[in-house]
Formats: structure tokens, C-alpha cells, sequence
């Protein structure tokens, strides 16, 4: 249907069937900004500025130049902050040439100084203004005689809208008088101002654009422009271009951000379809272009469905791009699709440390310092796991850390650092982690692009701030966590990539915080949103809400699944962790000696892996059934291995814990009995008061009210014992206000850690 | 429907409504090359002269011209002319200006101008009620040029309304339906042009069934000499790839009108499907005589070039096609398919990747990427475009065993298992799917499947008559007779040995199997024929699990 009013939308000008976007090759095409920032730099060389002022000018030519097209009013106050004088210079060469007439104009441009002759001046032919005034002159002659009025016409327009825009919007509103048109006019303007934010990008500020934001979505999505800012700013560029295939990438970036398959896909093939025909052009060796972004077409795919999760399809896709890079013998691209299907073969669960290995060899023929690093980073983290010797382990990083500082490697400096505050975390040194942690936040930027900057928004980050706030909760310092947390959220706000980890975080710490006061019920709804983030993690949790519920059988069930779980994916951690609530578990029902030989074996494994924190726990936990079963001697020489590690590293919770076991121990072994009969030893006795004030002291700050209660019946106990009547009293009565407060009974004798 | 559906005395009916309205509006304007307005007469003499100065530069495309001088004009015509000449202008000077623009990313701004000041202009009118129905058509086209196409269905609805026998608005509304449920919607005139806008979009929307009825209606209420009718029927049979009816409609529109040029693709389509090469070389030359500038005629002799294998001079033919028109969606899909022949795959997928951006519905385009990566190795890459292929032609055999096709180079067999028994189930085009399931099937071992789908294949094969050139009758025979002999059903093994040995390639084995079964026979000696029911006189062998059984097999 050829009707007369069917627009030709583009128009195809094509050789050998492809398409040109620009049909003469010219990246760059003037507008009024331009003109704009050409006087400004015909001013620089002509007037006399003061050094000072040269310098703030010299600054800001080069965002000018590539930044997208500023109004009048923009430009003229950015000038102004820098040079007063040069700004109003510039001001009167657009009113001379906007007011006159065309010949203005193109007086104006006969008189711009041309590159080549000007050899002293900084507008010299291969400096950067100089390329681009030559670029600008190359457009201008180029223009047709229709082209160079319409371009003059858009001048004018561009500097009377400036000085216009306020007065005469008002008076033309007040004109016309028809309601109806008002509203009109105002609602086109409005349509009008809205979908054009800043008009048309050219070549060079549309590649400075996308490059720009890639880069942020990357490092510091905080600051990149919003999901559905940045996919209609993508939709505009689109219409002006439909051939400009990076908008198509990074739609397909924007698109991951928000979880939506289906458009991420169509802009990935879209973009990969673009490229080809790009790279078919041939700038370089055309087929070898060619069949190189095919191979990296589909490595990217199986990117996005691993992204997605969808192993089976990412497994497909990866498959692809090897056999095709193995058939032109692309070995960079082999070596891609190698760490990417080791990292699948991770995703899926599966041991993958020898692919890895390979991996990392191949990458150190090949001279990949990125891959080989990022491969030993993997290795890493799977032998921290396994529980590999922690100096084989610190050994890998440091060298990695060389190699990375040699080819300024700044994203992977940051990954090593934030690994190994984890890896002090799960040994349980508490004070490396910290120190490791503070490394990395205190580290500046050693991207090019914001050089010095302190960034910290990458994943990296976020997992050292998540680590420094449960390691200051572990403290009791709520306030500082509060704090962390507050600025995570406004680092990563919850829609980010990254956001998950802080969430996760925040539960865990509040979850703790309200076990510890014995709150349960407020801990049980935390229960389904840590479920909601981490499966494992949630189900451990309901179980010890359980168990604090005292619904035992529920909890067994809970523990039980977990633990073959844990044993499936190899997660020692939780291995440990399950296995000491099973113990308590079989606390409450006497089970004393069945929780044995699990503690045993929990020790076993915690001390293969080198899980210092755990193992102390576990130790406590032996320490603690050795007493009931009436071996208090016994417990307090167990109880000395661990209690340096608890009061060196351990959580305040663990610190008052470990005490109060160690009170409980002293006074046992001297030979107290609970209701204050037959002969004691006096003297350890008084040692046992020592520690259970100590122990008051942390439990106090945590306000743990419940062992609280237990530390004043023991003193209460131990001060009448002594014959201290007036102590006792005291520890009494404060016994029964926390009684009178908690009003569940206490237990006859404290039955748990 | 009730109008037209019976006698005679309706067409009178019609008749005479359409000279009456001839006859009312009697200056008549031509606006395009599709449909024609007509203007009153009689009332507001005084602009009589005016007009008619306006009309004749209106046809000499000077619209400012004719603008200017209708300016004063108060009557209905006249302000007519005078908007949409100033419309008109501004649309030309639009596509003036994307030649000459400062840059290619202005291009896509550029923008017809006097859209805004005429929206402004006709609203206050349209709020008014002062609009009349061709009026109300131009505002309504207005109004879908600033993309307020909710807005403009409803004022389109209007002018159906004011003028209902205007079969540009009619048009410009069946660009806006998007959907059966949209279209149930919309409260039309009862008039009987309502029945061909109907049957109109049925076409578009893929009903063909429904719109056929319609059309076949039309034809028994009386237009059956409708060359309009026949073209569409015709166009329709193309859609559902019964190509001998559309053949056959085709030729009896040449027959009633030989210096139509529209439809005529689609007519070659038919042509290049059917190989004929003389009728398709006939009606280039004669496509040429008549207006060889024409998106159809190029069309047509990139047909012709691509049936004889000049692909470069095809993918030229289509290359004017869309410089007179780019937005010809045919054109895109067709030079990629030139392109894909000269093993220009880059160039293919840019072809391609155009006639999508034209329309993102065209199944062909996504297919044609589809097949273009699939020479490319990718199996797993093209699935995506195969899958996009499908969802838009759910019924369409060719994707699903495309489908099925990557899925067994992916060795997903039960994914391509259900894609080919989809495309059988789907009707076959090809008759491919079920040779290829059978494959399949065999390759699993899975042998009491394969035979299943090679004896449904075979009676596919001789159902549909004719001798299909790629057809491997042979192979599934062959399967078959050793299928038969291991289960110890020797008459039928021997019934498929004798029909092996009809083809060449299967003779020598065909012979070798007999002569197996005679020798087994020998050595039993115990007439195991009479356990068996008889064979019947039909092409197949008697099957041992009826076919319903296979569904159950097969996904």
C-alpha cells in the first residue's frame, strides 16, 4: 500500500545489501551546542584570560566536547562559574550571529582559526581541539545549501528559546484565550519536553553515553540512571538509530537488572545480529570478525541463562560456542568458555575443581591474567570449603594479589580482599576479618575512568560491609550495625543486583538479636524471609526456633533433613552447626551420653577444616555434657583449650556463655551442691564468684535476661554458701525481679549452655 | 449480513446507494492511488470558484497552494481540502526533509509539523460536532500519526459512523485492530460494507476460515464479478497454503482484469512455490509493460530471478522494491532469503532483522534468522528464532520440524520427539515429520515406534497421490520387512521385501530379506499365514498396534 501519506522512515542506502547508519562517514554533525562551544574556544585563544581561569577552562572542554547538547542556559552558567568574562564574550558572539543574519554565521566559521595553520596555538591539528574544530569544519562544508539554513534556522531557535522561554510562555498563554487550546498545548508541550530529555545524541556523546552507564550498572549501579530511566533514554536513542547496536547491549544489561528473560534475550540476539554485520563490514579481516562475534554470541547466552539459572540451557549454549571456537581455533574464546563452564559446573552444584585447574593452567599459557586469577579465586573458595590448609590457601591469594597489582587488576584486588576477610571469618578469627575488611573499604578506585574516587558498590564491597556488620552485632554494637546496614540500603537499594546479601544479613543479625533476648516469637516471622533468601539457612533457623519453642520432635525432623542435605552439597559450616543443635537436642532428654559422639565427630570435623570458632563451640558444648554427666574436673580441663580462643575471638555471647559454663565447672569441682550443703573448697570457690560476675557483665550488655537470671541464682547461691549474707540478699532480689519480669518459670537447674 | 445474504432486490439496494452517493458528491478529489473522496455540491456556490482553483493545484501536489487559497472558505468540502491539503503538505515536506536532515540521528525526529497545529485545530472543531465524516477521517489519521491511537479508533469509529461507505477510514481501522476481541468490541455501522471490512480482518488477523465464509457470502449475495473479492479469497487460500485454489483464483483474475498490478507478489509467491517458470516469467514481462516502477512488479521479477538462480539479481530486483517502498515487509524477507542463497549470511540476517523492524509479527523473517544461524552451526542459537517463528504460527509444520530438527542436533530427543509428532499432527506440509520421528525412534531402539510412524508415514505418502520427490518410501519399507521378519511375521515382512524391490536402492535388500523369509518358512514348515488375518488390498502392510496406539507411544 503506496500511499502518498506513508512516511519514508529510512532511507536505504545500502552496498552489497547492508546498510550504512552513516551514509558519508561523518561521526559528528554541528549543532547549535556546537557553535556554542566553538565560539567558546575561539574566545580562549583570542581574549586575554587569567591563568587560573585558563585552567578551570581547560577542564572543562573535554566533558563539553563529549557530553550530550547542553541549552544555552546550561552552557553559559557552567562557562560563568570558570570565566565571567569569557562567558559573556560568547554570549555576545551567538547574539551577534543569532540576531544577524546568515552571513553571520558563516562569517563566523571563515574566521575560526583552521588547524593547519595555526601551529603555535593549542588548537594545533592533532591535538584534541584541534580534531575536534576539524571535525566541525569537515561537517560545516559538507552541509548542503538547504542543510546550512535549517542549521542557522536551529541556531536561532537554540538562542532565542534561552532568553525567550520565560516571558514568552506566559504571554502566550494569556493570549489566547481559548480554555481548551491552553490545555493543548500545554499537554503537547509537556508530551513534547518529556520523551526527548535532551535531544538527539550524536555519534560520539551516544558512545560516551553507553559506555558511560555499562560502566556504572557494572561498579556503582547506585549511580547509573534508574531501570525504567535508562530503557526509555535506550528507546530514544533506538528510534533516532535503530542501527546503533551497543544501545541494544546495554538494553540487554538494563534488562538483567530487572529479572526480565524475555527482553534481556531479545536484546542480547538483537545486539549479536547487529554486530555481525558490523564486523562482516570489515574495518579489520572481515570473516575473521565475523565468526568471532558468532562464537562470543553464544558464550554470551549461555551467560544469561546461567544468569537466569537455567543450567540445562546455558549448558546447550556453552556447548555451542566451543564447538565453534574449537573449529577456527579461537583459544581465547576456548579459555572463556572454560571458566564459564566451570563456574556452571559450581551453579550446578557439581565438584569442579579440576576443570578449574585446567582452567587456570590453559589461562597462564594463553597470558590471561584475568582468567587464571579468577580461576585460582574459584579454586579458593572450593578449597576453603573442603577444608584445604589454610597457609596453601592464603599462599594462592598472595600470589594472585601480585599478579593482580602488576596488570592493575582493581576488580579482582577488591574480589581477593573481600575473600579473605571471609576465609578469617569462617576460620573464626574475628580480628583478621576486620582488619581485612577495613583494607578493602579504605582502598580507592584504581578504575581509569574515576580514578581516586572512593568507590565502594560493587559486589565485593558489599560483602566486606555485610561481614563488618555481623562482626560488630557479634559485639553487641547494635548502633554501628543499625548504621552499616543504613548506609548498604542506601548503597544498594533493594531492587540492586547486590541487595540480596545485605537483606540476608540484616535477618541474620536481627534473627540472633532477638534469640538472644529470648524473644522467639518475634524470631519466628524472620524465619520464612531468611527461607525466602537462603533455603539452607532458613530451614537451620526454623529449626532453632523450634527447638527454643521447645517442640523438640519438629525440630528433630528439621535437623535430620538438613543434615543429609548439608552432607549432599558439602557445606561443612552448617554440617557443624546442625550437629550441635542435635546435641542440645538430645540435652533436653537427658541424652547426655548419646550427644556424645556426635560432639565428637563435630570436633572431629571442625578441626579438619580448621573452623576455629566452631570448634570451640563444640568444645563448650562437650564441656557442658561432661558436667552433667558429673565429670566437672574433666569438663574444666576440656573447657580451658577452648576458653582462650572464645575470649580472644568469640561473640560477646559466646565470651559470657564460656564463663558461665566455666562458674558452673569451678563451683562443681569444688564441691558445691545447688541447695548449699556438704563440704567445699572455699577457694575456688571464690574464683567461680570472679568469673560469674564476668560473666553477668557480658550478658548484661547483650541483655540476655534469662541466663542473666541463672548467673543471679548462682551467685545467689554460691554468696550464701560463702556465708556473704548481704551479697546473697542482693543477688537475690535481683533474681527476683528478672523472675517477676520474664515470668516463665526458670528451669530447676539450667538445663542448656 | 442480513442485508446482503438474500435476494436479489439488496443489490438494487446497494446500487443505488453508491450512485446516489457518486451522484451527490459529484467533484470528486483524488487523494491516492487506493480510494477516492467526493465532494458536495450544491450548497456554499460562492466557493465554487475557489475550490476548484484549490482542487487543481491540490492535483498538481502544490498543497501550500491549494491551502492558501481555501483559507477564507467556510463550506464543509472546503474546509476539508484545506485541512488535509495543508496536512499533505506537511507529510511531503517530512519526507523531504529525511533526505536532508543534519545528521543521521535527527533523522528519526524529523516530524510533519503541521500535525500539532491541525490536532489543535480539528479537536475544537470534533468537540464542537462540526466535523463531517471525511473530516472526521482526517482527524482521525492525524491523530494515529501522533500515535494516540486510542483516540484516533474511536474517531475513525465516527467517521465510519457520519459516512459509512468511505472505505479509507474503514482501512485506516483495520490497521488499528490488533486483536478478535478489540474487533468484537468496536460498535460499527449495520451497513454492507461492514461484511467486507469484516471478511477484511478475519485476512489480517488469520481467521481464513472465517473470512472465506464471509467472502463466499459476498459472492452469493451478488459480487461475484468483485475482482476486489476474488483477489482476496485468493490471497487468503495463499495464507493457508492451499496453493492450487489460489492458483486457480489468480488466473481468473488475470483473465477479468489483465493491468492489475496489486497482489501480484503474491501471486509469484505461488508461482516460485510451484516452480513454474514460464507463467512466472510471462507475468514479469508482462508486469513490466504495464508499470515497471511498481513495488509489485519489482517484486515479481526478484521472484523470477531467484527461480532461475540469479540471486544477485534478485536480491537487486528487491533492493528497488524497497527504495519505492521501505516499508514493504515482503520485500525485507525476501532479499534475505537471496541472500541466504548466495551465502551471504551477514547480509541475510540484516535483511532479515529489517522486515522484523518493520513488523515484528512476520514469521517468515524470524524463521529465515532462524534458518541462516542453523547454516551457521548453531543449533542451539537458532532455537530462539525458531521458537519466535512458532508462537506466531502455531500450525505451521515447517517451524515445528525445524524445531525438532535443532532439538536432535542438541540430542534432546524427547523434546524433538514431541515437536515432530506436533508437526504431523499439525498437518504435515512436507510429509518430513513422521520419516524423522521415525528416525528417531529407531536411533532410540525404540522399535515398535519406528514401525509405527514409517507405516503412517507410507500411508501419508501414497494418501496425498502424488510422487514426492525426496520421499524415502523405500527406507520405511525396508524398516518395515526387517521390522516384520524379527517379530516372525513373515507374510507381511514378505509383502514389504516384494514392495522394497519396486525401488532401486532397496532392490538388492528387498531380494536378500525374501529369500531369508522363504528359507525361515522352509525350516518351520508349518503355515504360519493362517494365524494371521489376510492380508487386505490396501498399500500398507495389516499393522500390529493400531496407529491410535502410537499416540500413547509418542509425546
Amino acid at each position: 500500500m503506496a500511499s502518498v501519506h506513508e512516511s519514508l522512515y529510512f532511507n536505504p542506502m545500502m552496498t552489497n545489501g547492508v546498510v550504512h547508519a552513516n551514509v558519508f562517514g561523518i561521526k559528528d554533525w554541528v549543532t547549535p551546542y556546537k557553535i556554542s562551544v566553538l565560539a567558546l574556544l575561539y574566545e580562549m585563544t583570542a581574549s586575554k584570560i587569567t591563568l587560573p581561569e585558563r585552567r578551570r577552562l581547560n577542564k572543562l572542554i573535554l566533558p563539553l566536547q563529549q557530553g550530550p547538547d547542553l541549552t544555552l542556559g546550561q552552557f553559559l552558567q557552567t562557562v560563568e562559574e570558570c570565566c565571567p568574562q569569557t562567558a559573556y564574550a560568547v554570549k555576545l558572539r551567538l547574539h551577534e550571529m543569532a540576531d544577524g543574519e546568515l552571513k553571520d554565521m558563516e562569517y563566523f566559521f571563515s574566521t575560526l582559526p583552521t588547524p593547519f595553520t595555526a601551529f603555535d596555538s593549542e588548537a594545533y591539528k592533532t591535538s584534541v581541539v584541534g580534531l575536534f574544530m576539524r571535525h566541525m569544519l569537515l561537517a560545516y562544508n559538507k552541509l548542503s545549501f538547504s542543510q546550512v539554513y535549517k542549521l542557522y534556522k536551529s541556531l536561532q531557535h537554540y538562542y532565542h528559546s534561552h532568553y525567550a522561554k520565560p516571558t514568552d510562555g506566559q504571554a502566550g498563554l494569556a493570549a489566547v484565550g481559548d480554555a481548551v487550546l491552553q490545555y493543548l498545548c500545554k499537554l503537547l508541550r509537556d508530551k513534547n519536553d518529556n520523551a526527548p530529555s535532551r535531544g538527539p545524541l550524536s555519534q560520539k556523546q551516544a558512545e560516551y553515553f553507553l559506555a558511560r552507564q555499562a560502566y556504572l550498572l557494572k561498579n556503582d549501579e547506585n549511580k547509573a540512571l534508574k531501570p525504567a530511566a535508562l530503557q526509555e533514554e535506550l528507546n530514544n536513542m533506538l528510534k533516532f538509530n535503530p542501527d546503533f547496536a551497543e544501545a541494544h547491549y546495554l538494553n540487554y544489561l538494563n534488562s538483567m537488572r530487572v529479572q526480565d528473560i524475555f527482553l534481556s534475550a531479545h536484546s542480547l540476539l538483537h545486539y549479536f545480529d547487529r554486530l555481525i554485520l558490523s564486523g562482516s563490514e570489515g574495518k579489520s579481516n572481515g570473516d575473521e570478525g565475523y565468526g568471532r562475534s558468532l562464537r562470543y554470541a553464544a558464550l554470551n547466552l549461555a551467560s544469561l541463562h546461567c544468569r537466569f539459572g537455567h543450567y540445562q540451557q546455558a549448558d546447550l549454549a556453552l556447548q555451542e560456542a566451543i564447538r565453534i571456537a574449537q573449529e577456527s581455533n579461537d583459544h581465547v574464546c576456548l579459555q572463556h568458555c572454560l571458566s564459564w563452564l566451570y563456574t556452571l559446573e559450581q551453579m550446578k552444584g557439581s565438584d569442579s575443581t579440576v576443570l578449574t585447574e585446567d582452567s587456570v593452567k590453559m589461562a597462564a599459557h594463553f597470558c590471561l591474567p584475568y582468567l587464571a586469577s579468577l580461576g585460582i579465586q574459584s579454586l579458593v573458595q572450593q578449597g576453603a570449603t573442603q577444608g584445604k590448609t589454610a597457609h596453601k590457601l592464603m599462599d594462592a591469594l598472595k600470589d594472585t594479589d601480585i599478579l593482580h597489582w602488576k596488570h592493575s587488576l582493581s576488580e579482582l584486588i577488591e574480589i581477593s580482599l573481600a575473600q579473605t576477610t571471609s576465609i578469617w571469618r569462617m576460620y573464626g578469627k574475628s580480628t583478621m576479618a576486620l582488619q581485612q575488611a577495613q583494607l578493602l573499604l579504605n582502598m580507592s578506585s584504581l578504575e581509569p575512568v574515576n580514578f581516586g574516587v572512593q568507590q565502594n558498590n560493587t559486589e565485593a564491597f558489599t560483602v566486606a560491609l555485610c561481614h563488618l556488620a555481623e562482626l560488630h552485632a557479634e559485639q553487641g554494637l547494635y548502633s554501628a550495625v543499625s548504621e552499616i546496614l543504613q548506609h548498604l540500603k542506601e548503597q544498594f537499594p533493594p531492587h540492586s543486583q547486590h541487595a540480596k546479601l545485605w537483606m540476608l544479613c540484616d535477618l541474620k543479625i536481627q534473627f540472633e538479636r532477638h534469640m538472644n533476648e529470648g524473644k522467639y516469637l518475634l524470631a519466628e516471622p524472620l524465619v520464612t524471609a531468611i527461607s525466602a533468601l537462603n533455603k539452607t539457612e532458613g530451614l537451620y533457623r526454623k529449626a532453632q526456633v523450634l527447638k527454643a519453642l521447645n517442640r523438640s520432635t519438629e525440630a528433630y525432623n528439621i535437623l535430620q533433613r538438613l543434615q543429609v542435605h548439608c552432607e549432599k552439597t558439602k557445606c561443612t559450616e552448617m554440617i557443624i552447626r546442625v550437629m550441635l543443635s542435635t546435641a542440645e537436642l538430645h540435652w533436653e532428654s537427658s541424652g547426655f551420653s548419646t550427644a556424645l559422639p556426635l560432639l565428637l565427630q563435630a570436633l572431629a570435623l571442625a578441626r579438619q577444616h580448621h573452623l576455629q570458632s566452631l570448634a570451640s563451640e563444640t568444645i563448650l558444648h562437650l564441656a557442658f555434657t561432661q558436667l552433667m554427666l558429673g565429670v566437672p574436673e574433666q569438663a574444666l580441663s576440656v573447657l580451658h583449650e577452648a576458653i582462650e580462643p572464645v575470649l580472644a575471638h568469640g561473640a560477646i555471647m559466646d565470651k559470657g556463655r564460656a564463663l558461665l559454663l566455666t562458674a558452673r565447672c569451678q563451683i562443681a569441682a569444688a564441691g558445691f551442691k545447688l541447695n548449699g550443703q556438704g563440704q567445699a573448697d572455699l577457694r575456688s570457690a571464690v574464683f567461680g564468684v570472679d568469673t560469674l560476675n564476668e560473666a553477668a557483665a557480658y550478658f548484661s550488655k547483650l541483655n540476655c535476661k534469662e541466663r542473666l537470671r541463672d548467673v543471679y541464682y548462682l551467685q545467689a547461691q554460691l554468696h550464701r554458701s560463702l556465708g556473704q549474707t548481704s551479697q546473697s540478699n542482693k543477688s537475690a532480689m535481683l533474681f527476683r525481679l528478672l523472675d517477676q519480669e520474664l515470668q516463665s518459670p526458670a528451669p530447676p537447674v539450667s538445663m542448656r549452655l | 449480513m442480513a442485508a446482503l445474504c438474500g435476494e436479489f432486490g439488496d443489490l438494487v439496494q446497494i446500487k443505488k446507494q453508491l450512485i446516489s452517493v457518486i451522484s451527490l458528491f459529484c467533484l470528486s478529489v483524488c487523494l491516492s492511488n487506493n480510494f477516492y473522496f467526493l465532494f458536495k455540491m450544491q450548497e456554499d456556490a460562492q466557493d465554487l470558484d475557489a475550490l476548484t482553483l484549490a482542487k487543481s493545484y491540490f492535483d498538481l501536489k502544490e498543497y501550500d497552494r491549494a491551502a492558501y487559497f481555501l483559507k477564507g472558505c467556510c463550506s464543509q468540502k472546503a474546509y476539508f481540502l484545506y485541512m488535509y491539503s495543508r496536512y499533505l503538505s506537511g507529510e511531503k515536506k517530512k519526507d523531504d526533509e529525511t533526505v536532508d536532515s543534519l545528521g543521521p540521528l535527527e533523522k528519526g525526529q524529523v516530524r510533519n509539523e503541521a500535525l500539532r497545529e491541525l490536532r489543535v485545530e480539528l479537536s475544537k472543531k470534533h468537540n464542537a460536532g462540526e466535523l463531517d465524516g471525511f473530516t472526521l477521517y482526517l482527524y482521525g489519521v492525524v491523530l494515529r500519526k501522533l500515535d494516540l491511537l486510542k483516540e484516533a479508533v474511536d474517531v475513525f469509529v465516527e467517521a465510519i459512523h457520519a459516512l459509512p461507505l468511505h472505505w479509507g477510514a474503514w482501512l485506516e481501522l483495520s490497521n488499528l485492530v490488533t486483536n478478535i476481541e478489540m474487533l468484537k468490541s468496536l460498535s460499527l455501522p449495520d451497513s454492507w460494507i461492514k461484511d467486507f471490512f469484516m471478511a477484511h480482518m478475519y485476512t489480517e488477523l488469520q481467521m481464513i476460515k472465517e473470512a472465506l465464509q464471509k467472502y463466499q457470502n459476498l459472492i452469493e449475495a451478488g459480487f461475484s464479478k468483485s475482482t476486489y473479492i476474488i483477489s482476496q479469497i485468493a490471497v487468503a487460500y495463499h495464507n493457508i497454503r492451499d496453493i492450487d485454489q489460489a492458483l486457480a483464483l489468480f488466473n481468473e483474475l488475470r483473465d477479468q482484469d489483465p493491468y492489475r498490478i496489486d497482489n501480484m507478489d503474491t501471486f509469484s509467491n505461488l508461482l516460485y512455490v510451484k516452480s513454474m517458470k514460464p507463467e512466472l516469467s510471462y507475468l514479469a514481462h508482462n508486469l513490466v509493460e504495464i508499470d515497471k516502477y511498481r513495488v509489485e512488479t519489482c517484486c515479481v521479477i526478484g521472484n523470477y530471478y531467484s527461480l532461475r538462480s540469479q540471486h544477485e539479481k534478485a536480491a537487486l530486483y528487491f533492493q528497488r522494491a524497497l527504495k519505492l517502498n521501505p516499508r514493504c515487509l515482503g520485500a525485507w524477507t525476501l532479499m534475505g532469503h537471496e541472500y541466504m542463497e548466495m551465502k551471504n549470511t551477514s547480509a541475510a540476517i540484516q535483511a532479515y532483522r529489517h522486515a522484523i523492524e518493520v513488523n515484528k509479527r512476520d514469521y517468515r523473517a524470524w524463521y529465515g534468522l532462524g534458518q541462516t544461524y542453523e547454516i551457521l552451526k548453531m543449533p542451539f542459537y537458532c532455537l530462539y528464532y525458531y521458537r519466535k517463528a512458532h508462537q506466531l504460527r502455531p500450525n505451521d509444520s515447517r517451524m515445528l520440524v525445524a524445531l525438532g530438527e535443532s532439538y536432535e542436533k542438541l540430542s534432546q530427543q524427547v523434546e524433538a520427539k514431541k515437536c515432530y509428532w506436533r508437526a504431523y499432527s499439525v498437518g504435515d506440509v512436507e510429509k518430513m515429520a513422521l520419516l524423522k520421528l521415525a528416525k528417531l525412534h529407531e536411533q532410540l531402539n525404540e522399535s515398535d515406534d519406528a514401525a509405527q510412524c514409517y507405516m503412517l508415514y507410507i500411508q501419508d505418502i501414497f494418501s496425498c497421490g502424488e510422487q514426492l520427490e525426496h520421499a524415502e518410501v523405500s527406507t520405511a519399507l525396508r524398516y518395515l520387512g526387517q521390522y516384520y521378519f524379527k517379530n516372525k511375521l513373515y507374510n507381511e515382512a514378505s509383502l514389504c521385501a516384494q514392495r522394497c524391490c519396486d525401488y532401486n536402492d532397496a532392490r538388492e535388500e528387498g531380494k536378500a530379506l525374501l529369500r531369508q523369509i522363504s528359507q525361515v518358512r522352509d525350516q518351520i514348515e508349518t503355515p504360519s499365514a493362517d494365524l494371521f488375518t489376510p492380508l487386505s488390498n490396501s498399500n500398507t502392510p495389516v499393522r500390529r498396534v493400531s496407529p491410535l496406539n502410537l499416540i500413547s507411544f509418542t509425546p
